[in-house]
């Protein structure tokens, strides 16, 4: 990828075939897009509209329906596209894209939140919004990732992480004003239908302006792709022409998410599509780029309106994300080789190098407040029944005997049985993966646990409701199998596992989009469901956890020492006698079936297993045995808070649990993001 | 933190109160019948079955302290002249069911139709849940629990049609003793169609054609549920004599396809009639301009009809009776 070939532009064939296949792409999917739609309009009928418009029906059909969605489509996949391949150049990261930097979840969150709080300013200004919201999460992304010195594979998980805060904080929205944002829902996966002509019109002067700016400056960005000493005796100019890049792509993806929302991978595909045919120079890149990017994009949206049922529109969105994942897949398989072994060694080293607190008093605290915290929630949880009214049911059979022991018990139990799971399978994925960022939804478990609940949720509704967690053990399980099998040639290598699961969360994320926008007829459980729940668990869930905590933890426990020889790289890890591969297979196998157990109960509740362990690293050290039991109770804790102020602060309303993990959690987050990366160095 | 305190506090005290007026109701009522235990012959007081989704249910008398979990039962308890003790989302209720079918301020909101607060529904002791086997699947045995409870799976089969609508209406009066007063509500909304037919023909417009739709937008596009045979409002409208012009390929299972604005050419020469809400007019405002929309002969024709916003569309008898009065309204104006 970095190789230095010619810088000269030479107009050779390969440059000649990738805009003239480009160029022949997008005007067949351009005439099949228009043929395309509910009502039936013949190949014949979109030419003469074309060639002489009629005041007819579908003549109109065709220019202020189907040609504004063709229209935005190829102005949405170019922009998304050059935002992509400037991304990459000024990162010097190939897995840059506006999706994978955060830049268009922050951009929605913004505009989510602006329709909310002012609808009116929103209205006449959804882009200045939507650039703030991209701007910051670009930040954020970058920085905790490590800035300029940060991996690929770093950035790019940096980069997810972000995006899931955002968008768990969107979802937050989407559940408590539901009303308000009810017609955000499709958008938020991406969708391209358009009334008329004026999100066009709204939109192409941006992007046109802007991407012929960034042709003028193509100097600037080739200058870029120099390596650092070369560029760093450019001094100023290089760190000019970086913000300059990065301001350019952010305002490309801002515009387009306040259109048409965020869409996904194509800002990843296309830029790698038109370099693998050698064009080097970004005087000839970016156009070729915008073509392919927006011939992408229409090809994804006439899927998408090909399988177009009576019932829902298919968001173009999900269908992107379909075809884009794979791409990811293969270009981790067959062009990674560079990024093997290097890049992640020291990340382990992640919070305080050496332990502060001694272990015994420390376990003795954690277990007195775990405790009591447990204590506490079953006691004044719910403030809908008074505590005088509880406390005699424990001894009489009858009236609200089911209330503490049939409700308010079982929910707590499951709440720390699960964020004990949760924060265990954190620690094993996170030894495994040698990576202080890997949690199982990182691994693409958690979202394919919560793709299989969602089809039993969705499409049998039928079914009994002990199929569930089955199902999420089922989908978790095809999910690990798939990113370990396809990563075992790697040796199980930590990056290529990690962005397998980026890819394999991505489809997961896209067929639940999909069976969302299905099911979207009453449905607000599913979705709730997906945020992370505790409600409503019963003695059945407290048993389902109660299981595989008592099966796993103590293998977990007994393979502990094997473990932590993980921590070392691969080369010393193997000289010491183990089997790396085998070793890794067993943690991460131990995390994901934890993790899965943990979904079926309480769905798909992030931040856990990324959150806890740290927080114990910072405490004390790496002995795994000791950060899994601390890690384990700090688990507990959290979803136990979760849990009960969920269901107190807005009662009768309950805030589900993972929204409420995500909120408490991120600050948290960010700091130790912030003090990993930038404490050390100084 | 003293603030959060004190709210808590405050709370507490509320919820002690509420539950305290929750304990007298039930004393007054019970007493209530007692005193009054010969006068209406006719409303049975022992043991009543009724059939549901799960099988069988026998009360040892009906049920008095109903808590509805969605909005169409809710409907159908008030319809028989009862209001529950507990409703789910009373605000959003207002907003989209008819006024007709009113709440009480007596009537506590126990959280969403999605997610009900099982605490809460607990402290309001009701010896009767009638619950939605869409949402409430899942917390079913937990449910009843609390109290009896009642499971309607409404899109089971063929959809909420007509006969489904009455069937779960006559159901839910069982269960409450009043199927009496279920009786004379159906007469009575059987002659109301009788007479709105007479004022269609009287207006010139029997066997009116139609197509009906609930818009709203989703980004800036329209959206629009289009109803189909198989749905209680289009089965409302077949008894005053219209006859519904939507007919999609395939059964839908929940009374309507959903689709954009292009596949109303199918239907052009229809008569329009669209429920949409104050704040997302789709044909007022966002189509206002739009060619295809403008080119529609039931637009250019002026052919489409406004139905009042809160028109619930998956409602029980007052609801259509609400529906019958608003179409009757508009089209013979």
């Amino acid at each position: 990828m970095s190789s230095v070939q010619a810088t000269r532009p030479a107009m050779n064939w390969r440059t000649i075939s990738i805009y003239g296949g480009g160029l022949s792409a997008l005007i067949v999917l351009f005439f099949v897009s228009l043929c395309y739609g509910e009502a039936a309009i013949s190949l014949h009928t979109v030419w003469d509209a074309l060639t002489g418009r009629q005041n007819t029906l579908e003549h109109n059909m065709i220019w202020d329906l189907r040609m504004p969605r063709t229209v935005i489509g190829i102005i949405a996949g170019g922009a998304l596209a050059v935002a992509g391949a400037l991304l990459q150049t000024i990162t010097r990261n190939p897995l840059a894209a506006s999706d994978t930097l955060g830049i268009n979840a922050g951009a929605y969150f913004i505009v989510v939140l602006g329709t909310i709080l002012f609808p009116g300013l929103l209205s006449q200004s959804p882009f200045l919004f939507a650039v703030l919201g991209g701007l910051v999460a670009a930040f954020a992304a970058y920085f905790m990732g490590g800035g300029r010195r940060s991996s690929p594979v770093r950035l790019a998980l940096s980069g997810m992480i972000v995006s899931m805060v955002l968008g768990s904080f969107t979802s937050a929205l989407h559940i408590f004003f539901s009303m308000e944002t009810q017609g955000l829902f499709l958008w938020g996966s991406g969708t391209l239908v358009q009334n008329d002509w004026s999100g066009v019109a709204y939109a192409w002067p941006w992007v046109i302006g802007i991407t012929i700016l960034a042709l003028i400056l193509s100097r600037q960005w080739d200058m870029l792709e120099l390596d650092e000493s070369t560029a760093s005796s450019l001094g100023q100019k290089v760190g000019l022409a970086r913000a300059g890049g990065l301001m350019i792509a952010v305002l490309l993806a801002a515009v387009i998410v306040s259109v048409i929302g965020p869409i996904g991978f194509v800002g990843l595909v296309a830029p790698h599509l038109v370099r693998l045919s050698g064009v080097r120079s970004n005087r000839l890149l970016l156009p070729g780029v915008f073509i392919w990017g927006a011939a992408l994009l229409v090809g994804a949206d006439v899927l998408a309106k090909m399988v177009h049922n009576s019932s829902m529109e298919l968001p173009t969105g999900a269908v992107m994300a379909i075809i884009g994942a794979p791409w990811l897949i293969w270009l981790v398989l067959t062009r990674m080789k560079a990024a093997n072994g290097s890049g992640m060694s020291t990340s382990m080293s992640t919070g305080a190098p050496s332990r502060r607190f001694a272990f015994g008093p420390m376990a003795v605290l954690f277990t007195v407040i775990t405790v009591a915290l447990i204590l506490l929630s079953t006691m004044f949880g719910g403030m809908r029944i008074p505590l005088g009214d509880l406390l005699p049911s424990l001894f009489q059979s009858d009236g609200l005997f089911s209330a503490l022991v049939q409700l308010r018990i079982p929910r707590t139990l499951v709440a720390a049985g699960a964020g004990a799971a949760l924060a265990i399978s954190g620690v094993l994925i996170q030894m495994a993966v040698r990576n202080p960022l890997a949690d199982a939804s990182i691994v693409g478990v958690s979202s394919g646990a919560g793709l299989g609940a969602m089809m039993v949720i969705i499409l049998f509704p039928g079914l009994p409701v002990y199929l569930l967690p089955i199902a999420a053990i089922v989908g978790a399980a095809i999910a690990a199998v798939v990113v370990f099998s396809l990563s075992w040639k790697k040796g199980l290598n930590p990056s290529a596992v990690v962005l397998l699961g980026i890819a394999m969360s991505a489809i997961a994320g896209a067929g639940i989009q999909i069976l969302i926008v299905r099911g979207a007829v009453y449905g607000s459980s599913g979705y709730i469901w997906l945020t992370g729940s505790t409600y409503a668990r019963t003695w059945d869930q407290v048993k389902t956890i109660g299981i595989f905590l008592l099966i796993l933890v103590p293998v977990a426990w007994w393979l502990a020492r094997r473990f932590e020889l993980l921590v070392f790289d691969d080369n010393s890890a193997s000289g010491l006698g183990l089997s790396v591969r085998r070793t890794r297979l067993l943690a991460m196998t131990t995390g994901v079936l934890l993790a899965a157990g943990a979904v079926a109960c309480v769905g798909t509740v992030g931040f856990i297993g990324l959150i806890a362990p740290h927080m114990v690293r910072l405490l004390t050290g790496h002995k795994l045995r000791r950060s899994m039991f601390l890690s384990a109770l700090a688990g507990a804790v959290m979803l136990v808070l979760a849990d009960t102020i969920g269901r107190t602060v807005m009662a009768p309303t309950e805030i589900p649990s993972g929204i409420l993990i995500a909120i408490i959690g991120t600050p948290y987050f960010l700091y130790l993001m912030y003090r990993s990366n930038w404490r050390k160095s100084v | 933190m003293k603030k959060g305190l004190k709210g808590l506090l405050i709370m507490f005290a509320f919820v002690l109160v509420l539950a305290g007026c929750g304990k007298a109701n039930t004393t007054t009522d019970t007493s209530k019948e007692v005193d009054s235990g010969s006068a209406p012959a006719e409303e049975t007081a022992g043991p009543v079955t009724v059939k549901h989704k799960r099988g069988e249910l026998t009360l040892d008398k009906p049920a008095e302290r109903v808590v509805t979990l969605e909005w169409t039962y809710t409907e159908d308890v008030v319809a028989l002249g009862v209001q529950p003790v507990g409703n789910a989302d009373n605000a959003n209720y207002k907003v989209y069911v008819s006024s007709e079918a009113g709440l009480d301020d007596s009537v506590t909101d126990i959280g969403t139709r999605g997610e009900p607060n099982l605490e809460a529904i607990a402290a309001l002791k009701p010896d009767l849940i009638i619950a939605n086997a869409d949402n409430n699947n899942a917390v079913y045995d937990q449910l009843n629990a609390i109290a009896p409870t009642i499971e309607y799976d409404p899109y089971d089969g063929d959809g909420y049609n007509y006969d489904k609508m009455t069937e779960i209406f006559n159901n839910i009066a069982t269960a409450l003793g009043k199927e009496d007063k279920a009786k004379q509500v159906l007469d009575e909304l059987d002659q109301h169609y009788a007479e709105a037919k007479e004022k269609l023909a009287a207006a010139g417009k029997e066997n009116f054609h139609f197509a009906l739709t609930q818009a709203f937008t989703y980004q800036n596009a329209a959206s629009l549920r289009m109803f189909t045979d198989n749905s209680v409002v289009i089965g409302t409208l077949n008894k005053i004599g219209m006859v519904n012009d939507w007919q999609p390929e395939k059964v839908e299972g929940y009374g309507f396809s959903t689709v954009g604005i292009e596949s109303l050419s199918d239907v052009q020469d229809s008569n329009f009639i669209y429920i949409t809400q104050p704040d997302d007019d789709v044909f007022g405002t966002a189509m206002k301009d739009n060619s295809v929309w403008n080119g529609l002969n039931f637009v250019k024709e002026k052919r489409t009809y406004q139905l009042d916003s809160t028109t619930w569309t998956f409602g029980g008898p007052i609801s259509s009776k609400a529906l019958v009065d608003g179409v009757v309204e508009v089209i013979t104006k």
